[in-house]
């Protein structure tokens, strides 16, 4: 019972402590709602609709004219100009004004009713990369009807019956099935994680500030009076305040993606949510972990911040990680944030449950324990005033 | 206390203190060094694999045939896609796809080959997971390339099939042809798309690190007013102060650009189109812009940790803002004007098109004029901020400890 005593204690404690600043304010409660608000905002729709692009025409006859009617009907372009030469186009292109452009060579009808190897060339911007995919997809997709276009009309003026033209022409066709995200939609396939990746910044940074203060201003010993000299209590009660903003901000976070933005979601809304709770823990626990290896409050908040925005690239989410160098898939796999994210993966597109997912569940578990192994050198730590800067 | 040149104008003690602080402090420079140096490399360790390639597939072939066979080789053959199982029923490679071990299932049906040989149309699924849009993207591509090939391959043999002999002639007549280029990143490399942006953010997130330490740190330390002669307004002495600071970081920031835009492309295959030239007509507004904003802000930094909080959260939304990853058109209204206030945004935009795509200087003089105005504001703003810190109108009263 002493011990829900003075962990209770800790906790009134850091309940004012939190109160009394304006950071905590500010990155508790302000920071993690704005970014809700900006990730589910920042990409529009989700959707690269109406992307600005031009057509170069140079052969300008009826031919020419209905590809490029093709083209403009695709609901990925916004066909703005037309331009009479590549060079034109090319520095509209670098001015970003436009992201590809459709040319089509002199002679394009000639050569195509002589049967002689008619080219269409198409240009995409690729130092935009997500754009660039973009636009190409729309232009191979765009254009595939106007490839065989005229052999078939030839065939069919001939007598011959269009459907069995097209079945020779095609003797073996895909059906493509893109699963989860059909239309490829971004916000669907960013928004969520980035929101976590972001968000778990904020946790490590936040859990290290509040300790990182006690021994700075030298109010270390007092911290462990209040839990009268139980470390487990400190850590705990310290950490409570914390964690209760921060797990309903990642649930609130969740429900407002897959409910008010509706990104799609099938999953199981406990296993989502579990998970987001444990990660929570693991990645304070990450941070109790550092602090307790490594105590000089200016430097590991230095270091923590620099590696916390490495966990966008160490997440696999938009470069995946099994393209990288083993090592860095490794390191990868001692942040919390590359389990949550195979994690989210596996129950957004998979609609993992408890069964097939707790194996990582069961990782983020270790999270914790290693702290608390750590914990007896923390309490020594903090006994020492080795680390007090300012007392 | 160091004693004060009575020759010397204000600016030059701020300056030599402000480089003196920077050079004996061990988180500062461990910013710096771990910040610029060390991500400068590592990033480009990370990224250098630039594409996906061999993405493991599954295959279900209930056809057992040379057709489903040769489709499936040729799979294999293609650089994107590597077929890594083939399995006989579609529970076993779902099971394949849940724990990640494949991303894509192509699925050949029983009647595969009989359909083309008795003419009729042959329809095949390929299930491709979305889960990473470059793994995505490359199986489409992948799969779109061997249907293609085998059709082509296939239709020679099925001439025959054809009911009127004058159709022959004109069915194998070349279709249009259809080339696709990818502008200003041939080797469609993610590393040479991302890389440049990253090593802008770098140089301005940690700039803003470098100067929030300092002015959260000088909080504790001596202040500068001690140093200065009682002559100057308040006004004039902000003035000085900021202009001092912000030539040391600057300096600074030179240097380190020279790392960045000079050394690491001789390292790593990024990027380096922008020349000398264009490079210091946009990191001069760039680095000045942002050691003024850093300053500004500086108004509400308590301690030095708080805001170096707050700065690394904000870093990979930067990179959205900037417009690089997501197009800018397709934001928001808000967002849109969001990007025209942090250096980082339309500096980074700017760099790219100068340094990616060969532009000259004079397209990307919308961003040179954003950033020149944004460091007219926040110098005077930043100016602001250091004559009312002066005034000792801001709490905690600053000064008045050591005075």
């Amino acid at each position: 019972m002493a011990v829900v005593g003075s962990f209770l204690q800790v906790f009134r404690r850091e309940w004012c402590r939190m109160c009394s600043r304006r950071i905590y304010f500010l990155s508790v409660v302000l920071l993690p709602l704005f970014l809700i608000f900006f990730m589910s905002t920042i990409f529009g729709t989700g959707q690269m609709e109406r992307i600005p692009i031009a057509i170069v025409d140079a052969d300008n006859t009826a031919t020419s004219r209905s590809v490029a009617r093709n083209i403009a009907a695709v609901p990925t372009f916004d066909v703005v100009t037309w331009y009479a030469d590549d060079m034109a186009a090319r520095r509209a292109l670098e001015r970003k004004e436009i992201y590809g452009y459709l040319s089509i060579p002199p002679d394009f009808e000639a050569d195509m009713l002589r049967g002689a190897g008619a080219t269409l060339c198409y240009y995409y911007h690729y130092a935009l990369l997500a754009v660039g995919g973009e636009v190409m997809s729309a232009f191979e997709m765009g254009l595939l009807p106007v490839r065989m276009a005229p052999i078939v009309l030839d065939a069919v003026a001939l007598g011959g019956d269009e459907n069995t033209m097209e079945t020779f022409l095609l003797p073996m066709e895909t059906d493509s099935h893109t699963l989860y995200n059909p239309s490829l939609n971004y916000a669907a396939y960013l928004s969520q994680p980035i929101f976590f990746i972001m968000f778990q910044v904020l946790v490590l940074l936040v859990t290290l500030y509040a300790m990182g203060h006690e021994t700075k201003y030298a109010t270390g010993e007092n911290w462990l009076q209040a839990a009268n000299g139980n470390i487990l209590a400190a850590v705990l009660g310290k950490l409570l305040p914390y964690f209760l903003f921060f797990s309903a901000e990642a649930l609130l976070a969740n429900y407002i993606f897959f409910e008010i933005v509706r990104i799609p979601f099938s999953g199981s809304w406990f296993v989502l949510q579990l998970s987001s709770i444990l990660f929570v823990i693991a990645t304070q626990s990450v941070a109790v972990v550092l602090f307790s290896l490594f105590p000089a409050f200016s430097l590991v908040i230095s270091v923590v911040s620099m590696v916390g925005s490495l966990g966008a690239t160490l997440s696999g989410l938009t470069f995946p990680l099994s393209a990288m160098s083993p090592i860095v898939r490794y390191v990868a796999a001692l942040f919390p944030i590359r389990h949550f994210t195979r994690l989210v993966q596996m129950i957004v597109y998979y609609n993992g449950y408890l069964a097939s997912c707790w194996s990582i569940l069961a990782l983020l578990l270790l999270y914790p324990l290693i702290a608390l192994l750590l914990l007896p050198r923390l309490k020594r730590l903090i006994l020492s005033h080795r680390y007090d800067t300012f007392g | 206390m160091i004693p004060l040149d009575k020759q010397r104008s204000l600016w030059w003690h701020v300056a030599v203190r402000e480089f003196k602080a920077i050079s004996s402090d061990y988180s500062i420079l461990l910013v710096l060094l771990g910040g610029i140096f060390a991500y400068g490399f590592l990033y480009n360790y990370m990224y250098a694999p630039n594409v996906v390639h061999d993405v493991p597939i599954v295959v279900v072939d209930h056809s057992h045939s040379s057709m489903s066979r040769q489709y499936m080789s040729w799979m294999d053959a293609t650089p994107q896609v590597q077929v890594e199982y083939v399995v006989a029923d579609m529970a076993e490679a779902k099971r394949l796809m849940l724990s990640a071990q494949v991303f894509g299932i192509l699925y050949l049906p029983e009647n595969f080959e009989t359909l083309v040989f008795e003419g009729q149309q042959s329809v095949f699924p390929f299930y491709a997971s979305t889960e990473a849009f470059l793994y995505y993207e490359a199986m489409a591509k992948a799969n779109l390339q061997v249907m293609e090939a085998m059709d082509g391959v296939y239709r020679q043999q099925l001439i025959g099939n054809l009911p009127l002999s004058g159709l022959a002639a004109v069915a194998t007549q070349a279709p249009v042809e259809v080339v696709g280029y990818a502008l200003y990143n041939p080797l469609e490399g993610y590393g040479i798309y991302l890389i440049p942006s990253v090593l802008m953010l770098i140089l301005f997130q940690t700039l803003m690190m470098l100067v929030a330490m300092r002015a959260g740190t000088e909080k504790k330390s001596p202040p500068v007013v001690l140093y200065t002669k009682d002559t100057l307004s308040s006004c004039g002495m902000a003035f000085q102060i900021v202009v001092g600071k912000s030539l040391v970081y600057c300096l600074l920031y030179g240097i380190f650009s020279l790392f960045m835009f000079g050394i690491l492309p001789l390292f790593f295959d990024i990027p380096h189109m922008a020349s000398w030239g264009e490079l210091f007509c946009l990191l001069t507004p760039y680095l000045l812009g942002t050691s003024f904003l850093g300053l500004f802000l500086s108004r509400w930094y308590a301690d030095p940790e708080a805001p170096i909080l707050l700065i690394a959260f904000f870093s990979i939304g930067l990179l959205f803002l900037a417009g690089v990853s997501y197009p800018l058109e397709l934001m928001p209204w808000y967002w849109q004007i969001a990007h025209y206030i942090v250096p980082a945004a339309s500096g980074t935009l700017a760099f790219v098109m100068l340094n990616c795509m060969d532009a000259p200087l004079n397209v990307v003089s919308t961003e040179l004029l954003v950033l020149w105005i944004q460091v007219v504001v926040y110098f005077i703003l930043a100016v602001d901020t250091y004559r009312r810190k002066l005034d000792g109108r801001f709490p905690p009263k600053l000064y008045s400890a050591v005075q």
